[in-house]
């Protein structure tokens, strides 16, 4: 572990009575993927919700502790939330294609911060598009409008679009599980070639995904963090009575 | 910068909108609500005209607020009875293509406005050989509430959930006894609200009785006399110059107010009693 | 076999009920207009601004001007009104807010035409009269500004509650997406929101000027009913429904006056009506 620039600490979140996450602590390292995983309904997607701060969009949330990002506690009150957000791409279960063409959709983002140049947003749109792995399938006709495209392909455009806001952190929630298994391998392997560049986070129910992708990580049960490992130490053994029972499938 | 800056203007933009739409609607209760409270008496509520009721003299608008009752509450009861088989063929009998036309045709009576019916009735008033009369006022507003009325339940029995038409089907029962024992229970509560918004909306109507219904200051005894009636009230006294009369549109209009805030917090009740369950 | 088919035959009679209705509405108004029209000249009895029945005349430009000058500058303050303050509740307010204007609404829209009137007559009148003498210009607060802004409030609350649905029916998680590409809030409404629902603001757009043209008791106390074609919004006008209802009930001794105003419910009815064809189209589209 080198340096961490997202870094929780007792962190909670309430709806009324219920929380949903009870006082986690937690440093992600830099460049690897760390897998939040549990069973649905431990929290995962508030976490990374929270990270982001569209935990915000919730009513009556209640939110206590703090997330560290660059040396700043996201939660303060002078953070503006468009610049957090544009630190970190989110990718989210069902893709979520803007009604626009596929080419709008990429540029959506360099376009909200200013970017006016065709050349340059032309350029963008092809490279983000090829860190994603669709550009070939769609270099033809990435002026059609991007809901024709498939539920699989939908998803990776979402992640281009995410990319090209230049994010340094990138949030994903289950990305693979409304797609089918070619294009969750694509998705999959899309992520790994990009963990040199990014902090990315995935979270996930699936343990053969967490054993195939994940570099470090950190199991939720129930609104807490049970265990935090590297992946290796945190299959091969497991310290908790709970992650074990997870492995073995008798909780889910 | 310059985003947040453009943020924060439309936000005062919203703000600013609402609040002179608040404003505004703060002035229509309130400047109806004081003039009118002071000629709210007893007397205004529960009596006749008396003589020289035009020129100052004393009564009350009793005869129209019964008027306006008959009126709303026979023309929303004709079609409500006229609607109610017509929204179970829609839905559970036709074809889509054909319901679609049909509920095409529905959308365009609900827009035609309430004077062109005024005109229709008139027409109609006079083919049967009647006067302006309670009778065809009634004809009238039945006009007018029809496609009201027909829409919300066409909607109602479009929300009915599938499950449930599966369901009853499945249980053996033809498709006349579905409609009757399990969608009617399904979508009383939504009925009634419906009746109801009708009802507040054939009472406040004015523009298409303007010709048909009459004005008078008795009683609607009879089917084929003219009759009184709230909001033809308010648009024959408010402009007199003496005070005493032109209050009386005032008190007319702040029972219409009544009403109408009545209707919506009784059909909110049935509403969230439906979402509740 | 005989009463199935009996029993089929009434039952898609009584279906068309609408229908029939409907086109006893449209063929009566079009062909009482018709036998009016006959032997005049169609684009003077639009054009002209002369109006005198007893002579035979009759100008209808000063009405349908009207019509459209009340209804034009009505949408002029609704629309962007309507706009922002749906979605100001359906974006930005809390749920407090939110459950508390939301019956408001409702109580606004069942209150009757007559009442509006009334207190336009009250309390905007005076007060258009008063600030056309504090700009200078001449005017006895009946106006085409008046019946506006009596129109504009009336037709608020029916455009917000339409607006606010069609907001709601896209997904969060689009909304969720475009903020997470670091949008601010204004942006996702401006640039997904808005265009996401253009075709169903527009259906609701027309169907709330389809109201304001066809209201009649509320322009009519306020508008000053005057014959003359209006210039500045301090002149009083004579729209169509007001002058339907001011003279229909009166004039029916003279059967080409009565032909003239069947004729002016003709075309009122026609304007409404390409209103809701194009909110048909705009919202069959969006569906």
């Amino acid at each position: 572990m080198v340096n961490e620039h997202i870094e929780i600490r007792n962190f909670s979140v309430c709806y009324g009575k219920e929380c949903a996450l009870k006082n986690v602590s937690l440093k992600i390292p830099n460049n690897a993927i760390t897998v939040i995983l549990g069973p649905s309904g431990c929290g995962k997607s508030t976490l990374l919700k929270s990270l982001n701060r569209l935990i915000d969009e919730v009513e009556d949330v209640r939110v206590e502790g703090e997330i560290i990002v660059d040396g700043k506690n996201i939660y303060d009150k002078d953070v503006k939330l468009p610049e957090l957000r544009k630190k970190m791409g989110l990718l989210l279960q069902k893709p979520q294609v803007l009604p626009f063409s596929i080419y709008k959709n990429v540029i959506f983002g360099p376009k909200l911060n200013g970017i006016k140049d065709k050349k340059k947003l032309r350029e963008m749109a092809q490279k983000y598009l090829t860190m994603a792995h669709l550009w070939e399938e769609v270099k033809d006709r990435i002026y059609e409008p991007a809901h024709k495209l498939s539920i699989g392909q939908q998803q990776r455009l979402c992640l281009a679009r995410g990319l090209a806001v230049e994010p340094e952190i990138l949030l994903c929630d289950e990305p693979t599980s409304a797609l089918d298994p070619l294009s969750s391998k694509k998705v999959e392997e899309t992520l790994l070639e990009l963990k040199k560049d990014y902090t990315i986070i995935l979270v996930t129910h699936i343990l053969r995904q967490a054993k195939r992708l994940g570099d470090f990580i950190a199991f939720f049960y129930l609104g807490e963090l049970v265990e935090f490992a590297p992946a290796k130490e945190f299959f091969e053994n497991p310290k908790d009575e709970r992650t074990r029972a997870y492995i073995k499938g008798e909780i889910s | 910068m310059e985003r947040i800056k453009r943020e924060k203007l439309f936000v005062l933009l919203m703000k600013l909108s609402l609040a002179i739409f608040l404003l505004l609607t703060f002035s229509l209760f309130t400047s109806i609500f004081f003039k009118g409270i002071s000629f709210l008496s007893f007397e205004m509520v529960f009596s006749k005209p008396s003589r020289g009721f035009y020129m100052g003299g004393g009564g009350g608008i009793f005869p129209s607020i019964i008027g306006s009752l008959v009126l709303a509450s026979s023309s929303t009861a004709i079609a409500f009875l006229l609607s109610l088989p017509l929204s179970i063929f829609i839905s559970l009998y036709s074809r889509s293509t054909f319901s679609n036309f049909v509920r095409n045709f529905v959308d365009l009576l609900w827009g035609i406005p309430s004077i062109v019916y005024g005109i229709f009735g008139f027409f109609i008033m006079i083919y049967l050989g009647l006067k302006a009369s309670l009778l065809a006022g009634i004809i009238t507003l039945s006009f007018v509430v029809f496609p009201l009325i027909l829409r919300s339940l066409d909607e109602l029995f479009q929300n009915v959930p599938f499950s449930l038409k599966e369901a009853s089907l499945s249980l053996g029962l033809s498709k006349f006894q579905m409609a009757v024992k399990v969608f009617l229970k399904a979508i009383a509560p939504g009925m009634l609200s419906a009746i109801l918004i009708s009802f507040g909306r054939a009472i406040g109507d004015s523009a298409s009785i303007l010709f048909t219904a009459g004005f008078s200051d008795n009683f609607p005894i009879s089917l084929f006399s003219p009759t009184s009636s709230l909001p033809l009230v308010v648009f024959y006294l408010y402009s007199s110059p003496d005070e005493e009369v032109s209050g009386r549109a005032y008190a007319a209009s702040l029972i219409l107010i009544a009403i109408a805030v009545f209707i919506s917090i009784i059909s909110r009740r049935i509403g969230k009693r439906i979402y509740g369950k | 076999m005989f009463f199935q088919a009996l029993k089929k035959f009434f039952i898609k009679f009584y279906t068309l009920i609408p229908f029939f209705l409907f086109f006893l509405i449209f063929f009566y108004l079009l062909f009482s207009s018709l036998d009016f029209l006959k032997g005049r000249s169609l684009t003077e009895l639009i054009f002209s601004s002369q109006w005198k029945p007893l002579k035979g005349d009759f100008g209808f430009f000063p009405f349908w001007f009207s019509s459209f000058y009340v209804t034009a500058l009505s949408a002029l303050i609704f629309i962007p009104v309507g706009l922002l303050i749906s979605v100001y509740i359906s974006e930005y307010a809390n749920r407090r807010i939110k459950d508390i204007l939301k019956p408001f609404f409702d109580v606004l829209s069942a209150i009757p035409s007559v009442v509006f009137g009334l207190w336009g007559f009250t309390v905007i009148v005076p007060f258009v009269s008063r600030m056309g003498n504090f700009l200078g210009i001449s005017t006895s607060g009946y106006s085409i500004l008046s019946a506006s802004i009596v129109l504009s409030l009336m037709v608020l609350p029916f455009m917000i509650t339409l607006c606010i649905s069609i907001f709601e029916m896209v997904p969060f998680s689009l909304k969720e997406s475009v903020l997470s590409l670091g949008a601010t809030r204004f942006e996702m409404v401006e640039k997904v929101l808005i265009p996401q629902c253009k075709k169903g603001i527009i259906a609701s757009i027309f169907l709330s000027l389809g109201r304001a043209i066809g209201e009649t008791m509320a322009v009519m106390m306020v508008v000053g009913c005057t014959f003359k074609v209006p210039k500045t919004p301090f002149d009083p006008a004579y729209p169509i429904p007001a002058l339907i209802a001011n003279e229909f009930g009166e004039m029916m001794s003279i059967s080409s006056y009565k032909g003239a105003l069947l004729f002016s419910a003709f075309l009122l009815n026609l304007i409404v009506l390409i209103f809701h064809f194009i909110f048909r189209k705009a919202f069959l589209r969006n569906s």
